[in-house]
């Protein structure tokens, strides 16, 4: 059995003190697949940013832990729309920024981390894109690059926001691929947003379901019962 | 030719006005590219203005006092104005940035409602003071003509130092600019990081306001980086070109000045705005002929 790596303790989240979510108590556990699933505005990306640390809980907190004490790893991978095109950042730059964490303020990237990255585009399929220019690579290469980066920083857990979306059909099944691939071989725990419910049904073990301020969390096989499922849209469309 | 080689013989007589010039051309740039890149063009117009009101209220408040202004060196006065310059900035910057990150309110009608209020305050101040026109309007305007040893010392190391801190911090920088959600979960205090950039902004701004003046000092933050963007290629490329776009209208902006006896700041300006509309013709017929090729290969 394996322990919790994240766990929310009587968890609000929001913004300005605001809660948009109340009463969250749930534990990830270390080196599972979940998907966090919910219509538009319903709180998944406040949830993934509270995890993170970019926004405080109004209420409770995120207990974070790894049994070795240290402090958890998050590879983080945003929505390429979220990162300014104006950045004139190669696809190997926008990677090596993986490093940055390991590497002291003030000291400049040695080449072990550069060699480093190298294998993680590689492996993210994306070595092809390390010169070409991050704003001019399509939706899904970017979205290779950015999963590269993830893997740079060694992570613990892998935090992927609608990786897919605005990717085409093929790229989507790439990176999912991809993704699922390096969770089974380096058991990495990890937390991906999406709308896509045959993504989660072929790749996820566990669904966090945001719905009308509540948080229901359980099993793939059990949260995604066509019985559970009319229940929850059949509550959506009331 | 003869005009350049006597500008840049050591016995010419304003040496220390193009050794300036040039030094803010090459260091202004690479300040100017984060303003650029942040989005933030117009704290690139209000700050040089900001900065100048800074500097009049520093000369006029001896007078203010009672001091006696006919005391005051041109070196004290200068070190006097570079204290007033970068309070003011400094204050400005982080009270900007401050509210930018509240994210409340029209970003634009902030910058330009301060630059408006610190252009008039300028000229109300110094409409006051029965010693401005003893050289502070030139100061102000950016006549680059009476730059002691003193004061090219003072720019050249306070520059110096903006950019030994900017090649050291490069990646700290660029990081929190361009993804400030991977810096947090990094563990990298964006904070302290946007506070050392608005500081590097600061001085530079000041120290450019008081060599060049505020139209010159936008002119070198904003211009050669935009030019620039439109050929790098990475991110090193878009430093160098901006940098080294700024040092050589510096240069050619002081000879064409000399030569034909236009004051410095508008024309490194001028011809700032001329390499800038060649670099954005010269982008467009690279861009169509690379379209066309690629349909070419297409076919």
């Amino acid at each position: 059995m394996n322990s919790a790596i994240i766990t929310f303790e009587n968890l609000s989240i929001g913004y300005n003190g605001e809660p948009l979510l109340r009463d969250i108590s749930l534990s990830i556990n270390q080196g599972s697949f979940t998907a966090v699933l919910g219509s538009n505005g319903s709180g998944k990306s406040t949830l993934l940013k509270t995890i993170l640390g970019l926004i405080p809980p109004v209420v409770g907190r995120v207990a974070l832990a790894k049994p070795s004490g240290t402090p958890i790893i998050f590879g983080y991978v945003p929505q390429s729309s979220a990162l300014d095109p104006l950045y004139p950042f190669t696809g190997f730059d926008v990677a090596l920024m993986g490093s940055y964490g390991r590497i002291k303020p003030g000291r400049f990237v040695p080449a072990s981390e550069r060699e480093f990255t190298h294998v993680c585009l590689e492996a993210a399929g994306a070595q092809g894109f390390a010169t070409a220019r991050f704003a001019e690579l399509s939706g899904g290469q970017k979205q290779r690059v950015l999963i590269a980066r993830a893997l740079v920083t060694q992570p613990d857990v892998l935090v992927l926001d609608e990786p897919t979306a605005a990717v085409d059909a093929a790229a989507t099944h790439a990176v999912l691929e991809f993704i699922s691939r390096i969770h089974r071989e380096k058991e990495i725990t990890v937390l991906l947003v999406t709308h896509d419910l045959p993504i989660v049904r072929e790749h996820a073990q566990h669904v966090v379901w945001l719905h009308q301020g509540k948080v229901l969390y359980g099993p793939v096989a059990e949260m995604l019962m066509p019985e559970r499922l009319a229940s929850i849209f059949e509550m959506e469309v009331g | 030719m003869e005009t350049l080689l006597q500008i840049l013989s050591p016995d010419f007589l304003l040496r220390n006005s193009v050794y300036t010039s040039i030094l803010v051309g090459f260091a202004c740039p690479l300040v100017g590219a984060f303003l650029v890149l942040r989005r933030l063009v117009f704290m690139g117009v209000a700050l040089p203005q900001i900065s100048s009101t800074g500097v009049a209220v520093a000369l006029s408040a001896p007078l203010w006092f009672g001091v006696s202004q006919a005391t005051h060196s041109s070196q004290s006065d200068h070190t006097i104005a570079f204290v007033g310059s970068v309070v003011f900035t400094l204050v400005a910057i982080l009270v900007l940035a401050f509210l930018e990150r509240r994210g409340r309110g029209l970003a634009e009608g902030r910058l330009g409602t301060a630059y408006v209020v610190a252009a008039a305050l300028s000229i109300l101040i110094l409409s006051k003071n029965r010693y401005a026109e003893l050289g502070w309007l030139d100061l102000l305007k950016g006549e680059v003509i009476t730059i002691s040893n003193f004061d090219l010392a003072l720019t050249a190391t306070a520059l110096g130092l903006v950019l030994g801190i900017l090649a050291l911090f490069h990646k700290e920088l660029f990081l929190v600019s361009f993804d400030r959600a991977m810096a947090v979960t990094l563990r990298k205090n964006v904070v302290f990081w946007d506070i050392v950039l608005y500081l590097l902004l600061g001085i530079t701004v000041s120290l450019a306001v008081l060599s060049v003046g505020p139209l010159i000092s936008f002119g070198f933050l904003l211009i050669p980086a935009l030019a620039a963007h439109l050929f790098a290629r990475t991110m090193r490329q878009f430093l160098l070109f901006a940098s080294l776009l700024g040092g050589f209208a510096s240069l050619a902006g002081f000879w064409i000045a000399y030569k034909w006896d236009f004051p410095v700041g508008p024309a490194d300006v001028v011809l700032l705005g001329v390499f800038y509309g060649m670099a954005w013709i010269l982008a467009k017929i690279v861009e169509r002929v690379s379209g066309k090729q690629s349909r070419q290969k297409k076919w």
